[in-house]
């Protein structure tokens, strides 16, 4: 039994002028998105619709934008919460829908009308379909009721949700929040006093029968869905302005990430995608550790992005050469933004055509210098296995170079020291620099050299030159750091180590980590030879040194700190020595440790068992750290 | 006079500021005894061979400051396992299972100098023909001769200057004062032993602060003909004959340039001591960022610390040279005086 009290009432307006203001919006980004993106990836795109790959992104959509299970998997009511707010919502939108198509199948199906179908709409509750309708309804009702209720509770005390901070907001950000905040409540009043014209379930029936109790309910009927309808047009309003405007991009973000676009300029395209996407929740602020221990609270990514967003770009600017691009960020963003990629565009973007001074130093100084004080040139294999590249950091931690030369040998591995007397670089300072065609040029020459070589294989010792040969490379051989190199050579038998009885704790260096998805490798080794002890941030949630390259601006004093705090933080179980496989992060630890910080390939060449007889000679590796 | 009425001054540290405070306050009529954690008195004038300006032997200064410690009660070996402090007496207990009570402490600590295996980059420990000025001045007190590891007569030499000293990345931003001229000597020393050696200092500023250094700087260039260069060491690496190769820019002429040496030189500076005596809280000891002892006004109370009762002497307050560790020595003998007399 129902029927149609009214198809139209004032009070529709609010809402109506919204979401059409909104919806014009969105589909003005959403065309000029397409139109920024370059040629090739819209091929991408438009061959990525209607394939598996859909299915995929179906998929994700529903489990990141509804469900939300990157947040569950953080902390489980952070993620009910969010949960709860955007599924229950968007069920309440659905079964709207289907209310209407159900109910009322010829109707002429205005947007307002789902929105407001209780007021339109006098329908029974006493048939099982109805009761059932009414009962779904008035769950996702209280499901976002009770969502909205964490996240007011949780501006008083986050930590409730696992978070020591959450993200200040702007002006618009706090309009949308406090129409949100009101949006539910004022339809649950709504409907309540609604209810018993129009029917309802446990939560509307009963509110309606409690107030009922002491105000007159006819009364309030038209006021109250007045006041609904002005928080969803407030909402909407202030959404293209607000943080909120990442509900509707996040869905179509995973679409487009899925079909393999990236960024290439800050501002245009994919980027604008994700500046629009972050929802500003602030997951990012707690891992992030220029926030603490570094007290840069204002340079975390949530406030890069909101810059970037709201066009500040010479604080966005700042923020991205502060910023280490340690990826804790990333790795940590329920929405999966990429913001060591949009940092990055914004840092190449202000140094881009600076002048390419830097090819000249790599001429060699020492050929005005006299033949006899020219370093002698160790003879190296006509026909080597391996090339080996120390990389320019390793060169400033001369031990792991030492160490690596000491395994080759023990393992008979004929190999060629590229870069044993400097002065050859993999191109990243002058990418970071965005002086990209100077090292386009010395990608040429590398590539070149180590072609020439014969060798099959590249072993590199710096993360971030593995991460370089492997990603902006096109090399036609196998390229591998030591870590997974030793790994190798130890399964094959090549290199034996001795027991070692001391606690060991591995260090996930950013590139290695992170950036290259080198975990097990370095584990498998230390797990073998020694007591591996689990460091409680480790693999992609593991801390930065505080030594990165990625920063220009970053004070020694605030290194310092983040390092210590690092170094503190790895060392809880109280390990003998501190294990990496980055000269950097090596260097950067032996400042501030109490205890031996040592790379892999050190621990290993210290711990080698005593060879055959017949076999090379094994080099000494000493190693003593600051203590 | 009268021991059991004689006041009680306990000086930690025997080295030069331990002593001569020591002494000055025997002499000022007080019972004194002198802490070392070392087997014998001399701290770290025991490591040198030399002293600038006059290239004096420092077993002579350390002989002369020692003889003056007749009288004075010297307990060597020794460690302050637990300082206590009951109405104005401090209650040291030692790890021989001594207790000394004391009416003022003279925490004369010093420094150490700075661990060159931080300095990864210069290759100390890891290459074979990298040393520190301290392994130099041994090598001229022991064996009277420098010599490559392979005991050869080194051709050319580089010393580094302000190792682990005004070095932010090496947590030190403070200039340790003595090094440059440390240096200045060093390579005097070693031209005046082999005049055919190349000698390169590779500084950052030369800091001539004193009477008589920039008489020795001149001698290092026109007697000795030592090459001093403005640039900091970048990069440093071994090669197959176990000579360091170099890499440096010569700041002046703006230019990069490489060099292989037959021996590099650190030279390290002096870092605060850290020991477990600046915990205590009974001595309530400040230090400073640099980790040295902050006192209680560096003006006019340089000997105070901000504890009453426990004066602060030579090094451990900051980088000294030896007659300011001396004249330090003095005065804070002299605060402890008017301390007691007060007290009286």
């Amino acid at each position: 039994m129902f029927r149609e009290r009214f198809s139209y009432a004032p009070f529709v307006w609010p809402f109506v002028i919204g979401l059409i203001f909104f919806l014009c919006f969105f589909v003005a980004a959403i065309v000029r998105v397409f139109k920024e993106l370059p040629q090739s990836d819209k091929i991408k795109f438009g061959k990525s619709l209607f394939t598996k790959q859909t299915l995929v992104s179906i998929k994700e959509i529903f489990m990141e934008c509804l469900l939300h299970r990157r947040i569950f998997q953080r902390d489980p009511l952070l993620g009910f919460m969010h949960m709860s707010i955007a599924f229950g919502w968007f069920m309440i939108i659905v079964l709207g829908h289907i209310e209407v198509k159900l109910y009322c199948p010829n109707h002429l199906n205005l947007p307002y009308f789902p929105i407001f179908f209780r007021y339109f709409v006098k329908q029974t509750d006493s048939t099982l379909g109805g009761a059932i309708f009414f009962f779904l309804m008035d769950f996702f009702l209280l499901m976002v009721l009770i969502g909205i209720g964490i996240a007011i509770y949780k501006r008083i005390n986050s930590r409730i949700v696992g978070m020591r901070r959450t993200t200040r907001l702007k002006i618009y950000d706090w309009l949308a929040l406090y129409s949100l905040w009101s949006i539910f409540p004022l339809r649950l009043l709504a409907e309540s006093f609604t209810s018993s014209i129009s029917g309802g379930s446990f939560l509307t029936r009963g509110f309606g029968l409690l107030f009922d109790s002491f105000v007159s309910n006819s009364v309030h009927v038209v006021p109250t869905w007045w006041a609904y309808s002005t928080a969803l047009g407030v909402f909407f309003i202030a959404m293209p302005f607000s943080r909120y405007m990442h509900i509707l991009t996040e869905p179509f973000l995973i679409l487009l990430r899925n079909a393999g676009i990236r960024t290439v300029r800050h501002g245009q395209g994919y980027a604008l995608t994700e500046t629009f996407a972050c929802s500003r929740c602030g997951i990012c602020l707690d891992p992030c550790q220029m926030v603490l221990p570094g007290r840069m609270d204002k340079k975390a990514t949530v406030y890069f992005i909101s810059n970037l967003r709201y066009n500040h770009m010479e604080t966005a600017r700042e923020m991205a050469e502060m910023c280490m691009q340690c990826g804790r960020c990333v790795a940590a963003c329920p929405v999966g933004i990429d913001s060591c990629r949009l940092k990055l565009s914004v840092k190449t973007d202000n140094q881009m055509g600076q002048g390419d001074t830097y090819l000249q130093y790599l001429n060699p100084a020492s050929d005005a210098l006299p033949a006899e004080i020219q370093p002698v040139v160790r003879q190296m294999p006509e026909k080597p296995d391996v090339v080996y590249f120390a990389g320019c950091m390793s060169h400033l931690t001369p031990a792991i170079p030492r160490a690596m030369q000491t395994l080759f040998k023990a393992a008979g591995i004929r190999y060629r020291y590229l870069d044993e007397n400097g002065s050859v670089c993999c191109g990243r300072p002058l990418m970071l620099a965005g002086q990209e065609e100077a090292a386009r040029q010395l990608i040429a020459k590398n590539t070149e050299l180590i072609v020439k070589s014969g060798a099959q294989t590249l072993v590199t010792s710096c993360p971030i030159c593995y991460r370089v040969f492997t990603e902006e490379y096109k090399l036609p051989i196998r390229v591998v750091h030591h870590t997974v190199f030793i790994r190798d050579l130890i399964a094959a038998g090549k290199l034996s180590t001795e027991p070692v009885q001391e606690r060991v704790t591995y260090h996930d260096p950013c590139d290695l980590g992170r950036g290259s998805g080198i975990y097990e490798a370095p584990r498998e080794i230390l797990k073998d030879m020694a007591v591996l002890q689990r460091a409680y941030e480790e693999k992609d949630q593991a801390l930065c040194c505080g030594g990165s390259l990625g920063s220009n601006l970053m004070p020694y004093e605030t290194r310092r700190k983040i390092a210590a705090d690092a170094f503190n933080r790895l060392t809880f179980r109280n390990p003998d020595v501190l294990v990496t496989a980055c000269p950097l992060c090596k260097k950067t630890f032996q400042d501030v440790a109490d205890r031996p910080v040592l790379d892999i390939a050190q621990y290993v060449a210290t711990h080698l068992r005593a060879q055959k007889a017949d076999a090379a000679p094994v080099e000494e590796t000493p190693y003593r750290a600051a203590v | 006079m009268d021991t059991s009425s004689q006041r009680h001054v306990v000086v930690i540290g025997a080295g030069i500021a331990g002593m001569e405070a020591s002494a000055q306050l025997q002499g000022l009529g007080y019972a004194v005894t002198l802490l070392e954690e070392q087997p014998q008195t001399g701290g770290n004038l025991l490591t040198w061979d030399r002293l600038f300006p006059f290239k004096r032997p420092a077993s002579e200064v350390l002989g002369e400051l020692r003889s003056r410690l007749g009288g004075i009660h010297v307990l060597t070996s020794r460690r302050i396992l637990n300082i206590e402090k009951l109405n104005a007496q401090f209650i040291l207990t030692v790890n021989d299972g001594t207790v000394l009570t004391a009416d003022a402490v003279l925490v004369a600590t010093g420094f150490k100098p700075f661990d060159a295996y931080r300095k990864e980059e210069y290759g100390y420990g890891i290459y074979d023909n990298v040393f520190t000025s301290v392994d130099i001045e041994r090598m001229f007190r022991e064996e009277r001769r420098i010599l490559t590891r392979s005991g050869e007569v080194p051709r050319r030499v580089g010393f580094i200057h302000c190792v682990g000293s005004r070095d932010e990345k090496a947590g030190n931003r403070y200039c340790s004062k003595v090094c440059c001229v440390t240096a200045v000597k060093q390579a005097s020393e070693l031209k005046e032993m082999y005049p055919d050696c190349e000698v390169f200092c590779f500084y950052m500023d030369l800091r001539m602060f004193d009477r008589h250094y920039e008489q020795m700087y001149l001698d290092a260039q026109t007697r000795y003909g030592v090459t001093f260069v403005r640039g900091r060491l970048s990069e440093a690496a071994e090669t197959i004959d176990k000579r360091i190769a170099i890499k440096v820019e010569d700041t002046l002429v703006g230019k990069p340039m490489k060099m292989t040496v037959d021996m590099l030189v650190l030279m390290v500076g002096m870092e605060g001591r850290t020991t477990q005596l600046y915990n205590s809280p009974t001595l309530g000891l400040s230090v400073g960022k640099d980790r040295f002892l902050n006192a209680v006004d560096e003006y006019t109370d340089n000997n105070l610390s901000r504890t009453e009762g426990v004066f602060l002497a030579g090094t451990c307050t900051g980088p000294k040279h030896i007659p300011e560790v001396l004249a330090d020595a003095g005065a804070a003998a002299l605060r402890i005086h008017r301390y007691l007399c007060q007290k009286a």
